[in-house]
């Protein structure tokens, strides 16, 4: 088989002194801007292009993959030790992983996180290797109306996110919605609600001010009224019951792992989606289809597994659409792929037969990177786990100083500082009122691409909805629509069919 | 010592160095980094010039100082011009234009920006022009081989073009033609250029207007092919496409410059420096490599001679954007 020996001839080429110590160069810093709030895989790729120039083309994108790789896993760690999403890419994350360190058991979410991880990145790898080239034709394909048709999935997935008070997850994701038309208008250009022409505000709302706010500053406001300040747990041995434990965890989560790895992927390669929409999806539909979907968010291993695996699988698909079309899946991509025009090379269809050392080398080197990540993640773990010994009291004002640095760094602006101080006080008081919050972090993400995609659709079709439901043009778009609108009533029938089914058992 | 202790030593000693600055005497040098301002997002046309700018200066020591790209890409612009402007008298502060400089002053007038007055303009790099593209295998777009058959194509039925975003350049430019060729076309906009060139390839759209190196995949792949390129000249990235004066359309001329400002009020050293600094940049042998191969004109402007260029095509674009409305 050509691909073998292809993938060999990569494997081979991210072997090379050079390229495999960039690669594990690549991977801690990785794991170091994913982990610091803020920071995340694009500025991280963002802040290294220039050190590229000076390097071959080949090691530059191993280098840089290896960054983006690694970020994907570090998010985690800050997700699950202190309960800031490290990146947008680990907000999903902390819905259970949070829960579960604070249960004490900070292990089996870290393990979790590793493992999961490791798989989404292998699965993901493999199916780039074997079906890059058809994959792309299915990309070229998925377009606005496809698009809208998933988002409205991924919407119709949320509704039972917030546990049982619909009428109160439907409020948290209306205001998700409408935070995230603030800003430029996606078609017309213009700017809407300014607040008192601030003009902060002309940047739309970052989403990570949103989550790092709700989730570092909220979260830090709640920990210290429950703790007053005192370690928030004392119990905390690593030894080798416990390390099995974390592993015979991760048994219950195997249909996270395959929906994490398959959607992610899928979702990955389509252009302008990428790693974020794709964890939490992949965390909506895992709960959705999990026969223990009340347990979510109360710390449980699937849902740490379900977004850490799609966030991996996606960061690899969004390589695919950057290396084929030219386009970028995901926001890091489009760093990537501006490096790539500054390297001299021309993304687009050529691109495999005219570079193939660029090209496998990269694919390789995933696979590398992969594994090495995966080993380091594990082998760090207790030291991760001694933040936990760290006193409340001492633990918050860190915090604090991460969610600011956090807030500032995506786009340099004070501004956002404020804002995110805002809405950690409002999350707050939301949770305090029982409202929950991940439905609004979930809408800011994809609230921005479903009116895109809505409204391109609308401009095709004259203003006419059929576009979304015509079988014969469209067969992609409608079997999707058809889906959500299933899922969408799905948790309204759930009720009444338990019902049904009890009074029939009964009688 | 725990993580976060180290983390937190980390952020300490980095923005230490951030803030250190070394004092000198004239002439100017940057006494902190440069920041350098993009209004646009990561990833696009102005973004990979001022990374490549970055990316050159840093290789080479061109500045004493490192550069900072910053993307502000809110508003048309308006976000990075609005920032700009209030740093009046700021010596480490420069922006990369796009057209939406000239474009968005006039279209969003509540934001107060004064195109002449807030600005102090260094050099212009580089100028980029534009084609018509459509697909190859186009099923709206069959047989269609000339400019001129575009046109007739495009007169009688409502075409689909893709582009980069309202009041973008690509929609003046249809504007334009609008006006000179009497056809009119449904404009859809997508996420930047790449996406545009792959709804055309997809099938989504009819035609697009693209700049030579967000088509350049698939022109080289032949997924996609150009009709006419709106400059006097042919481009020897694209040696079979005809220019717009060779069929007879002189009128159809249209550039997006990448140009550098400073914000208005820093003295004439500090702008004698920067313009110094970017024609280092500009004869850059890298510089210049990679942006003929990418079908760009170079293009090196500075002084009165910019001036009067920005003011035309400040006039230029105002008397579009009327008609447009």
């Amino acid at each position: 088989m050509d691909v073998f020996i292809l993938l060999l001839e990569g494997i081979f080429v991210s072997f090379e002194p050079l390229n495999l110590g960039l690669l594990i160069f690549g991977c801690l810093i990785g794991l170091f801007v994913g982990a610091m709030p803020g920071l995340g895989s694009v500025n991280g790729v963002a802040i290294l292009i220039p050190i590229t120039f000076i390097i071959p083309p080949t090691a530059a994108i191993i280098f840089l993959a290896a960054v983006y790789y690694g970020a994907m896993y570090g998010g985690a760690i800050s997700s699950v030790m202190l309960g800031i999403p490290g990146a947008s890419t680990a907000v999903a994350t902390v819905f259970d992983g949070r829960p579960l360190a604070v249960k004490g058991e900070a292990m089996t979410a870290l393990t979790a996180a590793a493992v999961g991880s490791f798989v989404g990145g292998t699965v993901s790898v493999i199916l780039f290797t074997l079906f890059a080239p058809p994959l792309a034709e299915v990309a070229l394909r998925f377009n606005a109306p496809e698009t809208f048709a998933l988002m409205v999935m991924a919407f119709a997935t949320f509704v039972g996110l917030g546990g049982d008070d619909v009428p109160k997850t439907i409020f948290s994701i209306l205001i998700g919605l409408a935070l995230s038309t603030i800003g430029l208008d996606l078609i017309t250009g213009k700017p809407r609600l300014i607040f008192f022409n601030i003009p902060g505000f002309l940047h739309g709302i970052n989403f990570l001010v949103l989550a790092i706010g709700i989730y570092g500053i909220g979260e830090m406001l709640w920990t210290l009224e429950e703790t007053k300040g005192k370690v928030q747990m004392s119990k905390l041995s690593v030894n080798m019951k416990e390390v099995g434990r974390a592993f015979g965890a991760l048994k219950k989560t195997i249909m996270a792992m395959n929906i994490g790895s398959f959607l992610g992927f899928f979702v990955g390669i389509l252009p302008a989606a990428g790693a974020t929409p794709a964890s939490l999806m992949s965390y909506g539909i895992t709960k959705q289809l999990s026969k223990n979907s009340k347990e979510f968010g109360s710390g449980v291993p699937a849902g740490v597994v379900a977004p850490e695996c799609a966030n991996n699988s996606a960061s690899t698909g969004s390589m695919l659409p950057m290396l084929t079309l030219g386009i970028p899946g995901s926001p890091t991509t489009a760093i990537l792929l501006g490096g790539m025009i500054l390297w001299g090379l021309t993304p687009g269809p050529l691109l495999f037969t005219q570079e193939p050392e660029f090209v496998w080398g990269l694919i390789g080197s995933l696979y590398i990177a992969n594994f090495f990540t995966l080993v380091l993640n594990i082998a760090l773990i207790p030291a991760f786990l001694m933040v936990l010994r760290i006193p409340f009291a001492i633990l918050a004002p860190v915090i604090f100083v991460l969610c600011v640095t956090g807030g500032y760094a995506p786009t340099q602006s004070l501004h956002d500082v404020w804002l995110m101080l805002l809405f950690g006080f409002a999350g707050y008081i939301l949770r305090k009122l029982d409202y929950p919050v991940a439905p609004a972090v979930l809408s800011i993400v994809l609230g921005p691409l479903a009116e895109k995609a809505l409204r391109q659709s609308l401009i095709l079709s004259d203003g006419s909805m059929g576009i979304f439901f015509d079988m014969a043009e469209k067969p992609i778009a409608a079997i999707i629509m058809y889906i959500a609108i299933v899922l969408l009533i799905m948790p309204a029938f759930g009720p009444l069919y338990k019902k049904f089914f009890k009074k029939a058992q009964t009688t | 010592m725990s993580i976060i202790k180290k983390l937190a030593l980390v952020i300490v000693s980095l923005s230490l160095v951030a803030v250190s600055s070394v004092s000198s005497a004239k002439p100017f040098s940057p006494k902190k980094p440069i920041e350098l301002i993009i209004p646009a997002g990561q990833g696009g046309g102005a973004d990979e010039i001022a990374r490549l700018v970055q990316g050159v200066i840093e290789k080479n020591d061109y500045a004493s100082k490192p550069v900072i790209p910053i993307n502000k890409k809110g508003g048309s612009g308006g976000e990075a011009m609005t920032y700009v402007k209030k740093k009046a008298g700021d010596e480490h502060t420069l922006i990369i234009t796009l057209n939406n400089v000239l474009t968005t002053p006039v279209n969003q007038p509540e934001l107060g920006i004064d195109f002449f007055n807030d600005f102090t303009p260094l050099a212009r790099l580089i100028t980029d022009t534009f084609l018509v593209w459509i697909a190859t295998e186009g099923k709206n777009t069959q047989g269609v081989e000339t400019f001129d058959d575009f046109i007739a194509l495009a007169k009688g039925n409502g075409l689909v073009m893709g582009g980069t975003g309202s009041m973008s350049e690509d929609e003046l430019l249809l504007g334009m033609m609008r006006g000179q060729f009497g056809f009119d076309a449904k404009y859809v906009p997508y996420d930047g250029g790449g996406a545009v060139a792959k709804g055309l390839v997809g099938g989504e759209s009819d035609f697009t207007l693209n700049n030579p190196s967000e088509q350049m995949g698939f022109y080289q792949s032949g997924d996609s092919k150009a009709l006419v390129m709106m400059t006097p000249e042919r481009n020897p990235a694209f040696p079979d496409v005809p220019s717009s004066y060779e069929l007879g359309y002189p009128d159809l001329e249209y550039y997006m410059m990448r140009a550098f400002m400073a914000p208005a009020g820093i003295d004439a050293e500090v702008e004698k420096y920067y313009t110094g600094l970017l024609h280092t940049v500009y004869h850059d042998n890298e510089f210049q490599t990679f942006n003929i191969d990418d079908g760009k004109l170079m293009s090196w402007l500075e002084g009165f001679g910019l001036k009067d260029f920005l003011a035309i095509e400040y006039a230029k674009h105002g008397e579009i954007i009327k008609n447009f409305n």
